[in-house]
């Protein structure tokens, strides 16, 4: 063994997220979830666009078809392309979860890292607040937000096809989702704050917290150059498993007339509407139901994999 | 260690098994009695406060007018409360002879100073009865209600002794005795009301409605309201023809939602649902075909328009979004329940001719579009949409706002309201075009026409016509039956020529029903006459 290769492999040593992704891999459950779920968003964002289907196109006369070459699920109550309305809802459903996802992050983190860091008084304060924010019925409160801020996003959008030309179709269709977006984060934060929080007050005891202090480091650069890094394993995991909590929100809101204004398509609504058909068309519930759970499902299993493989500590077996 | 689960295994099976095994509709028959849904909750029982369909379907089954529904034709009234009346040559002074069998549930008789009471109580100004234009046909009632003047006995409805009820006729009105079988005709229980109000009888409720309180006049009587959970009337024992009542009580389940409610008619737990939806229909024409009932009914499906907003306060251009309509396709393929593509506001009645309006002609719509100044919708701005969050509401919508999309390059906007938000925002005129539904109240025609007049609380569209009143005010006024047809027709076409609103479909009614069910009939306005229900015991 020459003294090179000695050299190559004490360079090699592994980090935490090396170590992370090895352990992941191992679990096949997770894997299976990573790769339906990257499966899916491929569907949903970039196949899709090779799909020559209008789903919003009404064809009276040509309801419930079955599978063809032209309309690969068939077609919907009105005649529509049963499958680019699931893919169609499926872009509604995902960017709802995810873009609420990263404001709930970044505004947990912020406000819990705060919390935790200052501590004593401004600590409990800022924590009551959460506590009096979750007493409160999550449903009737976002039904309340939405219906505030519809119309100043009703704006922007008239904004955006008037001034900056942009096409009007698309930007309803996206535009549509920005209120449902807000409500759900604007009282899903509670939780990540809770445990950024807790994570912090902890950390900030640690040596090398205290190294950095004794260096004369301002209490921003500790907070967010020191601190949170140690705690992205916790927030990541977190993170992962609000994604299907968020989409089941979206599916809920929809389901009860809320969501996407028709005639586009969400997964809550497409299960609405297909639920009317349980007994005479079937296929109308079915297609886009398995499509979300197995959404749910990989979504799931790879945010309990990530928590094994990040927290080894915390993993059950 | 094992034993525990097989314990309560055993205990929960044997409980199981010691449950009756009858079907809820197999016990319900058992004892006589019919359970049908009802879609809702009502909003009270009181019948001066009241405006829905359910809820006069509660108020049928507790109250009786001077005349009935006949059980199997349409257009017949058949003895009520009244066991004969008389009219003027002219027919603008009827004169009711009242039954002297006729009585409340308590006992007390059933006078002419009830129904006078009953008129003067719905036209008080102070009464919040949404229904007071039912009873505008009396002399002097409109006055009344609308306050011009302040004493009650100024309109027309006399008791002339206790049997004896006089009614003076704001013009010859030959249809009054199908008028009377409406809720709002109905008698409501003097004594009681005013012993609950402290003698005005214009407070309004007061808890005289409640289950031991109400007293009322009909075959049945209020036995029990569970709110939520179902309100049960039993038979009336001092009904004048208690003797022909066949069924022991009649249980009304609000279920809101219709797909639940045929699932639970499937499941054995209903005698007769409020309605099929359109989903529905097919699966129940291949598995209960002998169940299905698809029947004509007197209403109207349209679109109402506001014509005080700019662009849709052009007739060309209402007209060429009429023309864009594909009626056949939408009934046949939105909503699959035999209805039949409308050209005209008023469903065909006997006698009554509807006057060419509305038809599905692209080609037309499109160059009147071109004649309004918007060759190819340019020009026209995106329309909102309002209609309500059902879902055959949003469906329909959806295919309108295709079809206009497709022939005329007219967007629209769908905005699905909650019911009371969608109804205010038509009332308010804060909408563009809005989907709505009419059902009449009674079989003549101008149930469908009165309603378009300058400020009724129903219009809504901002439309307003002097011709169109006029032509309405001559037909009530003609005594010849023929002529006053022919004047409705000619102001239906008045109507037409303007379209402030778009008729898409006449309505049917689509239920299912047990075979045990005897009795109901298929009735246009589906006021079936429960005393005449029964239900066929094995």
């Amino acid at each position: 063994m020459s003294g090179n290769e000695i050299e190559e492999r004490l360079e090699k040593g592994t980090s935490l997220w090396k170590d992370a992704w090895l352990r992941l891999r191992k679990n096949k459950m997770a894997m299976i979830g990573l790769w339906v779920v990257i499966f899916i968003f491929l569907t949903c964002f970039v196949f899709r666009w090779f799909l020559p289907q209008d789903p919003n196109a009404v064809a009276l006369g040509n309801e419930f078809a079955p599978p063809s070459a032209q309309h690969w699920l068939g077609t919907d109550q009105l005649g529509r392309d049963m499958l680019t309305r699931i893919l169609d809802g499926g872009q509604i459903s995902l960017l709802v979860a995810i873009a609420a996802t990263c404001l709930t992050v970044s505004i947990g983190i912020i406000y819990g890292g705060i919390s935790g860091y200052v501590g004593g008084r401004v600590d409990g304060v800022m924590m009551r607040i959460v506590d009096g924010l979750l007493a409160m019925p999550f449903l009737i409160v976002v039904i309340l937000f939405r219906e505030l801020i519809e119309v100043r996003v009703d704006l922007i959008g008239k904004f955006l096809t008037s001034e900056w030309g942009w096409d009007k179709d698309f930007v309803r269709r996206f535009s549509n989702i920005i209120p449902l977006l807000l409500a759900i984060a604007a009282f899903g934060w509670l939780t990540m704050s809770r445990i950024v929080r807790t994570q912090t007050a902890a950390l900030k005891r640690g040596e090398f917290a205290e190294a950095a202090r004794s260096l004369g480091l301002s209490h921003f650069r500790i907070l967010f150059r020191h601190i949170l890094p140690n705690m992205l394993g916790p927030v990541i995991i977190y993170a992962t498993l609000t994604i299907p909590s968020f989409i089941l929100y979206e599916a809920t809101l929809s389901f009860i007339g809320l969501g996407v204004e028709p005639p586009n398509s969400s997964w809550g609504v497409l299960i609405k509407e297909g639920a009317n058909y349980l007994e005479s068309n079937v296929s109308m519930l079915i297609f886009p139901a398995v499509v979300f759970s197995i959404t749910l499902f990989a979504f799931n299993f790879l945010g309990d994999g990530l928590r094994d493989a990040l927290d080894p500590k915390a993993a059950k077996d | 260690m094992r034993v525990l689960p097989v314990i309560l295994l055993s205990l929960f099976s044997a409980l199981l098994l010691s449950c009756d095994r009858r079907s809820s509709i197999a016990i319900a028959t058992e004892d006589n009695i019919l359970v049908i849904g009802n879609s809702n909750e009502p909003k009270g029982l009181d019948p001066h406060l009241v405006s829905g369909v359910l809820e006069s379907n509660l108020i049928r089954a507790l109250f009786e007018g001077l005349c009935v529904d006949n059980p199997s034709k349409d257009g017949v009234a058949d003895k009520g409360v009244a066991k004969d009346w008389k009219h003027s040559e002219d027919y603008r002074v009827w004169t009711f002879y009242l039954n002297e069998k006729a009585k409340w549930s308590d006992g007390e008789p059933v006078t002419a100073h009830d129904f006078v009471f009953s008129y003067q109580r719905m036209l008080n100004p102070k009464l919040p009865s949404k229904y007071a234009d039912m009873l505008y046909f009396i002399k002097g009632a409109e006055e009344y209600n609308k306050e011009k003047n302040p004493d009650p006995d100024s309109i027309g409805a006399k008791a002339i002794d206790d049997r004896t009820l006089e009614l003076t006729l704001r013009g010859p009105i030959p249809f009054l005795p199908e008028i009377t079988k409406h809720y709002t005709w109905y008698p409501v229980p003097r004594h009681i009301i005013l012993k609950f109000s402290e003698g005005d009888p214009a407070t309004p409720f007061t808890g005289w409605t409640k289950p031991g309180n109400i007293v009322s006049n009909g075959p049945f009587q209020l036995k029990d309201w569970k709110i939520k959970h179902y309100i049960e009337v039993e038979r009336n024992p001092h009904y004048w023809d208690a003797g022909n009542v066949q069924l022991d009580g009649i249980r009304f389940l609000p279920i809101s939602n219709s797909y639940t409610e045929t699932r639970m008619f499937l499941d054995e737990q209903l005698h007769i649902t409020y309605i099929l939806p359109p989903e529905m229909i097919p699966y129940a024409k291949e598995h209960v075909p002998a169940m299905l009932r698809q029947e004509d009914y007197i209403g109207t499906r349209y679109l109402r328009i506001n014509t005080r907003r700019q662009y849709l306060d052009n007739v060309k251009v209402r007209h060429a979004l009429a023309c864009a309509i594909d009626r056949a396709q939408i009934c046949k393929s939105v909503r699959g329940g035999n209805e039949k593509p409308a050209s005209g506001v008023v469903p065909p009645f006997a006698g009554y001719t509807v006057p060419p309006g509305a038809s599905f002609d692209p080609e037309r719509g499109r160059q009147l579009l071109a004649e309004a100044g918007y060759p190819n919708g340019e020009g026209l701005p995106e329309f909102k949409f309002l209609t309500t969050d059902r879902d055959v509401s949003r469906r329909m919508a959806e295919a309108y706002m295709a079809m206009w999309r497709e022939h005329l390059n007219i967007n629209v906007r769908i905005q699905q309201r909650e019911w009371t938000t969608y109804l205010q925002d038509q009332y308010d005129g804060a909408y563009d075009l809005a989907g709505a539904g009419w059902i009449g109240d009674f079989l003549y025609p101008t149930t469908f026409l009165d309603m378009w007049t300058k400020d009724n609380g129903n219009n809504n569209t901002g439309w307003h016509s002097e011709d169109y009143e006029a032509k309405l005010k001559e037909s009530e006024n003609s005594i010849v039956p023929e002529e006053k047809l022919q004047l409705l027709q000619d102001a239906e076409k008045i109507f037409l020529a303007d379209m402030p609103i778009i008729p898409v479909f006449w309505y049917t009614t689509n239920y299912l029903i047990r075979p045990e069910v005897e009795g109901w009939h298929p009735l246009q306005l589906n006021n079936h006459p429960y005393k005449n229900v029964s239900l066929k015991r094995n």
